[in-house]
């Protein structure tokens, strides 16, 4: 009791030094005749307590401690009652039995006490299982339809809640569901509609259909009309060729008389892809007024928007510019930041430095999370006017210096970084901030970074040795994770500045005297290295292994177990895989759905897993590249198709990822029939794997293996149709009705095999020395005229998806207003065989035209012969 | 009677509270008899089988009941012992016209008998021969073989006909179980 006074008056939390094992022991009051109900209350209220600090209960004692709650049912106080909902739902998971509730929130749920019944579904949804849900079906369909809105609402809670396990049951209840949408109660009107969402989410015409019938009726509940909103947003993003009643009914919402419903729909607008200005501008211009308004919550709504708009669609914006700079006085931190950083994205050259000087003013005030905002609007203005890199440049050195977390320090090394790659004026004066960071860094992983770019772009500098002192300080002072990559970036200072070698080697040396074994080890490695001839230093230190790990390590596992040590292991079997540069995000869809309709495409390890699994795929060795997955007919059709093309190094698999979007029938006997076009067919069909069974709602593939014709060819067009039989079947239970097919064929759009899907794209760190290796192998020197692109960037990019190859040193970035480019382009051809090309392009600047002059070189004289061919 | 009022009121107590623990197989008219001996405007009209437990409050003269009307389906014939240990008394219901499982009945019965919560409590066993207006009814005394409560030792118990639909029987058999809690309990305060 004097313990209790005293935490009482520290202002603490009473229940904070809890015991687990005495709240268990309490609740043994439960059992007592007469119930003590004050006692009962706060042994309730302590238990609820543990649970939701997430303290784990035992499951025999949950067991004990809820067969005691449920002798509480005895008493009528009305706190006790609410509490044992409470108890119930919290404990529904760590309990056994939970099912001997049933009957009492049953009576609970369909009494006369209206505060009860509401709890009482919304527990009773918690403790049901499937089996037991068809008896309280009739209930629960009373409840939704209740005229009394809470009772409704939960009912409606919990169905939504219940699809997950049993959505068949849930289903049934959809005229109930669509009754209760039409309710005068708003939070039941927005609950029904959630639910009917759910319940139809599988069908995308109902969704159609549902979306306009609501949009002509008028929902009364603005948060209806904001779910309403997303789902006409989703159904849009999904299909370019939605209708577009669909817009014109979020267009309308703009003039709805409830804010967030405008708010909503400007920022459904502004989210879409592929809107035009035109189609923005209403938008845009509630999201002005917004700016204006009194309340904060709407300005930060607004602005946030804005200054998200303004990444994709600067010139919307700008006429927003007088409103965001009112705001730059904000007194609310958040509001300014985004204001700023907007203005920042859309504002012209000259503002920028002005903008800058106010944004600094403030920027130790504002929480890390705005400061990454600020750091990424300074990255995309960079990106755009490069020559302010001497206004940002100081800007970061002093957020770099100032307290952050990880995150917001992570930002900022990304910028410098991608400063430094893309703007060669600001390469040093980027670098000496990055050296002066690593001086003090407190995470790994970011000087790792900071030092794998030093060895890259440092020896490039006028004064490659100034770098050293900072890079050796590494080896000396840090943990074994940055000494070791400290060796790897001395190493290639080495290896790029030939006057440096010996003195690379001294400290080299001396890296051989490490307390760790990776260190030593790569600097034996690297030592050894920088001794050898230029062609090996190359090879082996500026050009890193492309290829990944889990196929290296595979590859090396059938090594062994083949046993045949005489011949030498051959790199080119390896799958080889480039890593990329930088990783874009995508934004999450608003809606997610459980069961995503798009699964995204697998990745590599994944695919040759899937692949070795079927034993008829395993002997065609090691798998070289995926594509991406092509459709191959309307996402909304009947049967949706996705095609993967799998190259092998003698053969090509087409996986066909085939789903059944039709309730009542199950294909089975899925064939997938390809015809090649042309007069002479070459390809032949090897083996082939097809879908025995495609019930509705799910995903299967059929494979069909095709070998690389003797002739060379790597080309190829087949027409392409799928054949099976239809089982007509109950959409209810998933049983067939009878056991009568039909067949039936459903033509797919034609399937393209060309060069690209014959070679990896590889980004290669230093591709001058390889060009100059392969002097005198086999090459292709072809120069075209391009009439179908207008810019030099689009001109190279196509280039580069024909062949398949990627682009290197960055080549493929224009500088603006450049008339020539050259781009570096490389590749691995199927076999193992490295493919090289130099495009260079030129503008013509009278009439626009493009010429282009491409160079191919490989190792291999057949290789360069299919590749020159394929530019025809 | 009279004696037990002046004795609550000598020893000052008002109406006292008890639980008792409703069990038997299932379909044998638990719930309806409780629905019976509730007050008329408190009954519910039909009465669906029973998931889990649920707990019902009437009064005779003397005590106010709680009782835990627990499910007779076999899967939850194990959970009735958790309500054991807070019970004053038991409540067996029987369908007499059920011979075919009278000997499942009597299985339960001994394992309810044997239970660690209740082989040391003397606490009053109370069975309810329901359903004794069917036609193939066995009798009280045929019954009480049949489930062996001869072989009952030191407790008070006792078997009473009745009928849950019309409420025949059941006043008697309450007094029966009232008194005898009455007693018990007098002896354990004491």
């Amino acid at each position: 009791m004097k313990r209790d006074k005293k935490d009482e008056e520290a202002g603490g939390n009473i229940y904070a030094n809890l015991d687990k094992t005495s709240v268990i022991q309490e609740t043994r009051a439960f059992n007592e005749t007469p119930i003590n109900i004050p006692k009962c209350r706060g042994v309730l209220t302590k238990l609820l307590y543990l649970r939701l600090q997430e303290e784990s209960i035992g499951r025999a004692e949950a067991t004990r401690a809820f067969f005691a709650i449920t002798k509480l049912w005895q008493t009528k106080d009305v706190t006790i009652r609410c509490l044992i909902y409470l108890a119930i739902k919290e404990l529904s998971t760590a309990s056994d039995d939970v099912i001997i509730a049933t009957q009492s929130l049953m009576k609970d749920m369909t009494g006369r006490e209206d505060l009860y019944r509401a709890r009482a579904i919304r527990a009773l949804c918690k403790i049901i299982d499937a089996g037991m849900l068809q008896t309280i079906e009739r209930y629960m369909k009373q409840a939704i339809v209740d005229r009394n809105g809470s009772v409704s609402s939960a009912a409606l809670v919990s169905s939504n809640h219940m699809m997950r396990q049993s959505a068949e049951i849930v289903r049934r209840w959809a005229n109930e569901v669509q009754e209760a949408v039409s309710s005068d109660n708003q939070m039941v009107q927005y609950h029904a509609l959630g639910l009917l969402y759910k319940i139809r989410s599988n069908d995308r015409l109902a969704v159609n259909k549902l979306v306009q019938k609501f949009s002509k009726s008028g929902l009364r509940s603005p948060y209806a009309v904001c779910y309403l909103i997303r789902i006409a947003t989703k159904l849009l993003e999904e299909d370019d060729q939605a209708d577009s009643a669909l817009f014109q009914f979020i267009d309308t919402c703009l003039r709805h008389k409830s804010e967030m419903v405008v708010y909503e729909a400007a920022s459904a607008i502004v989210s879409l892809p592929n809107t035009t200005p035109k189609e923005l501008a209403p938008a845009i211009s509630v999201l002005q007024l917004f700016c204006s308004s009194p309340k904060p919550s709407v300005r930060f709504a607004a602005v946030r928007t804005l200054n998200k708009v303004a990444s994709k669609h600067p010139q919307s914006v700008t006429s927003c510019n007088v409103d965001l700079e009112k705001l730059i006085t904000d007194p609310n931190r958040s509001i300014a930041t985004l204001a700023i950083t907007t203005l920042l994205k859309t504002g012209a050259e000259s503002s920028v430095e002005r903008l800058m000087k106010q944004i600094s003013g403030f920027v130790s005030e504002i929480s890390d999370e705005f400061k990454i905002v600020v750091v990424e609007a300074i990255r995309s203005l960079i990106a755009r006017y490069p020559r302010k890199h001497t206004v940002m440049m100081p800007f970061l050195t002093n957020m770099l210096r100032n307290d952050g977390g990880f995150d917001y320090k992570k930002a900022i090394v990304e910028t410098v970084i991608a400063i430094v790659e893309e703007n060669p004026d600001a390469r040093v004066a980027g670098l000496a901030q990055l050296c002066e960071f690593i001086e003090d860094c407190e995470h790994p992983s970011l000087a790792t970074r900071v030092l794998h770019l030093l060895g890259r772009e440092a020896p490039k500098t006028p004064n490659p040795q100034s770098y050293i002192r900072f890079v050796y300080n590494r080896v000396i002072l840090e943990c074994t994770q940055v000494r070791a990559a400290a060796v790897t970036a001395l190493a290639k200072f080495g290896a790029q500045v030939a006057e440096l070698r010996p003195s690379i080697e001294v400290l080299l040396r001396r890296c051989l005297l490490d307390s760790d074994d990776e260190v030593r080890d790569r600097a034996t490695f690297y030592l050894y290295m920088l001794q050898q001839s230029s062609q090996i230093i190359n090879n082996f230190i500026l050009d890193q292994l492309q290829v990944s790990p889990i196929g290296l390590e595979k590859s090396l596992g059938a090594y062994v177990e083949e046993k045949k040590f005489d011949k030498p292991f051959d790199m080119r079997v390896v799958p080889i895989a480039a890593q990329p540069i930088t990783h874009t995000e995508k934004p999450k869809p608003k809606l997610a759905d459980p069961e995503d309709l798009k699964p995204k495409a697998p990745k590599k390890p994944e695919h040759s897993e899937r692949l070795g699994a079927l034993p008829q795929l395993a002997q065609l060795g090691p798998l070289f590249h995926s594509s991406s997955n092509i459709p191959l007919n309307d996402s909304v059709s009947e049967y949706t198709v996705q095609m993967i093309k799998h190259t092998f190094t003698n053969h090509i698999v087409l996986q066909f990822d085939c789903r059944n979007t039709v309730e009542d029938q199950r294909l089975v006997e899925v064939a997938v029939v390809l015809e090649e076009q042309g007069d002479e067919p070459e390809w032949q069909i090897t083996d082939r794997i097809d879908i025995d069974a495609l019930p509705y709602g799910e995903t299967r593939s059929a494979y069909l293996v095709l070998e690389y014709p003797d002739s060379g060819a790597v080309v190829g067009q087949f027409e392409c149709s799928l054949k099976f039989k239809v089982k007509d079947v109950d959409p209810k239970t998933g049983e067939p009705e009878s056991d009568d097919t039909y067949d039936d064929q459903y033509v797919l759009e034609e399937v393209d095999i060309g060069v690209s899907d014959s070679v990896q794209p590889l980004v290669r760190q230093h591709f001058n020395a390889g060009w100059e290796k392969l002097e005198g192998a086999a090459e292709i020197d072809q120069t075209f005229a391009l009439s179908s692109v207008s810019t030099l960037e689009e001109a190279i990019k196509k280039v580069s998806e024909l062949l398949g190859v990627a682009a290197c040193e960055r080549s493929d970035l224009v500088p603006e207003g450049k008339s020539n480019h050259q781009a570096l382009l490389a590749g691995v051809f199927r076999g193992g065989h490295e493919v090289l090309v130099k495009a260079k392009a030129a503008i013509d600047p009278t009439d626009g035209t493009i010429n282009m002059n491409i160079v191919i070189r490989s190792d291999d004289d057949g290789v360069a012969d299919v590749l020159g061919s394929a530019l025809n | 009677m009279g004696f037990f009022t002046t004795l609550t009121q000598w020893l000052g107590m008002g109406k006292k509270q008890v639980n008792i623990c409703v069990v038997g197989l299932d379909n044998s008219g638990k719930t309806t008899i409780l629905n019976q001996l509730k007050s008329p405007e408190t009954r519910v009209s039909t009465v669906v089988p029973t998931v889990g437990l649920t707990v019902t409050n009437f009064s005779s003269p003397f005590i106010n009941f709680n009782a835990f009307d627990m499910s007779g389906q076999s899967k939850y014939r194990n959970l009735w012992e958790s309500y054991y240990s807070s019970s004053e008394g038991v409540m067996f219901v029987v369908d007499s016209a059920d011979r075919l499982r009278m000997s499942v009945a009597r299985d339960e019965l001994w394992l309810l008998l044997d239970h660690k919560d209740l082989a040391n409590r003397k606490i009053p066993l109370l069975v309810l021969a329901n359903k004794m207006d069917e036609k193939d009814a066995l009798s009280s005394a045929e019954i009480s073989t049949s489930l062996g409560l001869d072989l009952i030792r030191g407790r008070p118990w006792h078997i009473a006909c009745t009928c849950a639909l019309t409420g025949a029987g059941l006043t008697a058999a309450l007094e029966w179980l009232s008194t005898n809690i009455k007693t018990y309990l007098d002896e354990h305060a004491s």
